[in-house]
């Protein structure tokens, strides 16, 4: 039998077990313990250079039946106070007291060698009763699949002797915050020859997210998942201040669910706009203020009907000035119905925010500030009149500057707000002008206003 | 009178050849000290790109924007050096009166010039409104506004202003209780809820940018419309990204 070098002070390489990120050397006798039947028993082993010079390793091997050794392609060098891990593993069919293996690794420098044993024995079988799902493995894993928030999963299980001869169970032990083991027996106990014992794991999980933990029944541990998810949300009823929608407004939204919150819950609120026109691809305007974006967070708690959005009780928007539908949607909440709403931008007449007529020497003036929804604005038609109200001639003139605009909104590509002047050349004494009547024709009406010549 | 013989164009500065242009209301310093133009139209408006960082203060009138840094009055056709700290503008025409309340020092702008103007008005200076020649100051004294000269003659009283205050070429905005006074001499006064009004600054020549809160992130820019008649206020969109 091999025996295990010693850590002498002229060793140059040395070997460890590693559990938790500790390690601990290895003696002359490593012991896996006990192996259920076609379970696989691993451990970390590491090889730490102690020496001064790169160790070499050539040779790095569990001979035995059932191990195997998870490691570099050989040879391969290991620098001066570094170390390499490798995985020990056996695994085996049939019941026997020792499956003993020989772990040896060679330098260039030096040989370590351990000797290494397990048992196989028959392990007991474990039944998953539905709604969970699982198996013994490999790997062994309980699937309690996916629990509402704050309710309880509780799955069946039957712990089976296979064997003619008692078992006794002297590791039973449940890891992971939402998992407990709500009926059965305590460790150590026994399972007679053919016999089974039943017990209760239950889920709970207190929010909506992933979880994990593990089952160790004697030489085995079952991995455990389940997943929780929140209460659907009454459908959120997303609702505006009183009053038409039109452009150039800025309008309030507010969030409510129709009946109390089962769960708290948050997500997002977001808007997208979806222009009439195909002069534009979207309208930039179109935002929740308070952020200057499209998208805001929202919460609401459990048993309210009140949704904050971005901590407020509402939001304010802009409608933009852009004909066409602001849609509202959810997202980051599972909702019983889409709560998706569509607020309607009507097309109208041209809008005329601010407007202006002063004299030059030369030149009549006219400065208009305002937006047409539609991207479809041009034609003008103005008509002078001298300061008794009398029409001049030669009556109303028509300008038709529809391209001009096409190209402003092209370009611009920032709603349909424009500041537009026009300027007519006068010979002679302008001060009799008094006041010109503009009409600005889009595809949804005709907008006039008259305007006093300052 | 000769008749209107014909029409053109008038060619604009952003799209020279259309002759429109993407409408300007003003400008305004943001929470990050940066000046950001104001476009768009009444209850439509978004931020230009910034134009100005280290801004501590600036004003607006319909013609020209004058910006204070730390050290330096900019305006559109230079700068002039000024001493440290924020101030308060009023710009008329090609003038500007400023108040520097770090020093206690008012001053006269002119073609990128700085005269400083040996006045002496005693309480906290609210705000400067130049009206061609004659100069009129707003002043806090013991709890209470007064509208006085540089000579310390009383032209009008606030009553109830506890914030704010912005005198206006033809009236004053200032910040009450939870609401916001405009009262002009040839209008009806306006009232409009806002609480928690920090500053009140010209925007452009019909806005006043108003910003409020209580400085822990609730912080808001509104923009006041001071039109007669037009009186209305608006959220200015934030500047999260």
């Amino acid at each position: 039998m091999a025996l295990v070098v010693p850590l002498a002070a002229s060793a140059q390489i040395a070997l460890f077990t590693v559990n938790n990120g500790a390690e601990v050397p290895i003696g002359a006798v490593l012991d896996l313990g006990k192996v259920a039947v076609g379970d696989t028993a691993s451990v970390r082993i590491r090889v730490r250079n102690i020496g001064t010079k790169t160790a070499n390793i050539t040779y790095f091997f569990a001979d035995g039946v059932g191990f195997s050794v998870d490691r570099p392609t050989l040879p391969f060098p290991i620098a001066p106070g570094s170390v390499q891990d490798a995985l020990l593993s056996f695994t085996q069919t049939t019941v026997a007291p020792l499956y003993p293996a020989n772990l040896r690794v060679d330098s260039d420098i030096n040989s370590v060698s351990a000797y290494v044993i397990a048992a196989v024995v028959v392990g007991p079988a474990l039944t998953v009763f539905p709604a969970c799902t699982g198996s013994n493995g490999p790997p062994p894993s309980i699937d309690f699949g996916p629990v509402q928030a704050g309710q309880v999963r509780l799955c069946n299980f039957s712990l089976q002797n296979p064997g003619a001869q008692d078992m006794t169970i002297s590791t039973f032990q449940i890891a992971g915050a939402a998992f407990h083991i709500s009926m059965g027996p305590s460790a150590p106990f026994t399972i007679p020859g053919g016999g089974a014992i039943t017990f209760v794991v239950n889920f709970t999980p207190g929010a909506a997210a992933s979880y994990t933990g593990s089952l160790a029944i004697a030489t085995r541990t079952y991995s455990l998942k389940g997943t929780a998810f929140n209460t659907p949300l009454p459908t959120p009823l997303l609702e505006f201040d009183s009053g038409s929608i039109q452009s150039a407004q800025q309008r309030r939204l507010t969030m409510r669910l129709p009946s109390a919150a089962a769960s708290s819950a948050s997500g997002s609120v977001a808007l997208a706009f979806l222009p009439d026109t195909t002069v534009a691809t979207d309208d930039p305007a179109v935002v929740f203020l308070a952020t200057g974006s499209r998208s805001l967070p929202f919460s609401v708690t459990q048993g309210s009907t009140l949704i904050s959005i971005g901590g407020q009780t509402s939001a304010m928007f802009q409608t933009g000035t852009t004909s066409g539908r602001i849609r509202f949607t959810l997202s980051g909440v599972v909702t019983a119905g889409d709560p998706t709403t569509l607020l309607t931008i009507p097309a109208t007449a041209m809008s005329i925010d601010s407007a202006i007529a002063t004299r030059r020497l030369g030149d009549l003036d006219i400065q208009l500030t305002g937006f047409d929804n539609t991207y479809s604005a041009g034609v003008m038609t103005f008509t002078f009149s001298d300061i008794s109200g009398q029409t001049l001639l030669p009556g109303a003139i028509r300008a038709d500057f529809t391209q001009d605009f096409r190209t402003f909104f092209t370009k611009a590509q920032a709603g349909s707000a424009f500041q537009v002047r026009v300027s007519f050349p006068v010979t002679g004494d302008t001060s009799g002008i008094g006041s010109v009547d503009v009409q600005l024709s889009n595809s949804a009406g005709i907008k006039s206003q008259h305007l006093i010549f300052q | 009178m000769k008749l209107v013989l014909g029409l053109a164009f008038w060619a604009g500065c952003a799209f020279a050849q259309s002759g429109i242009e993407v409408p300007a209301i003003g400008a305004i310093v943001d929470s990050t000290g940066t000046l950001r133009l104001v476009q768009g139209v009444a209850g439509n408006f978004w931020l230009g790109p910034a134009k100005v960082w280290g801004v501590l203060s600036a004003a607006c009138s319909d013609r020209r924007c004058l910006v204070k840094t730390d050290s330096k009055i900019l305006s559109p056709t230079g700068e002039t050096d000024a001493p440290p700290g924020p101030a308060m503008f009023d710009i008329d025409g090609d003038e500007a009166i400023l108040f520097f309340p770090q020093q206690g020092i008012f001053a006269r702008w002119h073609a990128d010039t700085l005269d400083t103007l040996d006045w002496a008005v005693n309480g906290e200076i609210l705000s400067v409104r130049l009206r061609g020649a004659e100069t009129e100051i707003a002043v806090r004294r013991d709890g209470q506004v007064w509208i006085v000269r540089p000579d310390g003659s009383v032209v009008d009283s606030i009553g109830e202003s506890v914030g704010p205050v912005l005198l206006l070429p033809e009236g004053v905005l200032f910040a009450a209780a939870d609401e916001l006074v405009l009262r002009r001499q040839d209008a009806p006064e306006v009232r409009l809820p806002l609480s928690r009004a920090q500053s009140i600054t010209a925007m452009g020549a019909h806005y006043a940018a108003v910003h409020a809160g209580n400085h822990v992130g609730n912080d808001a820019i509104y923009a006041l419309r001071t039109e007669p008649g037009r009186e209305s206020l608006f959220l200015l969109p934030g500047d999260t990204p």
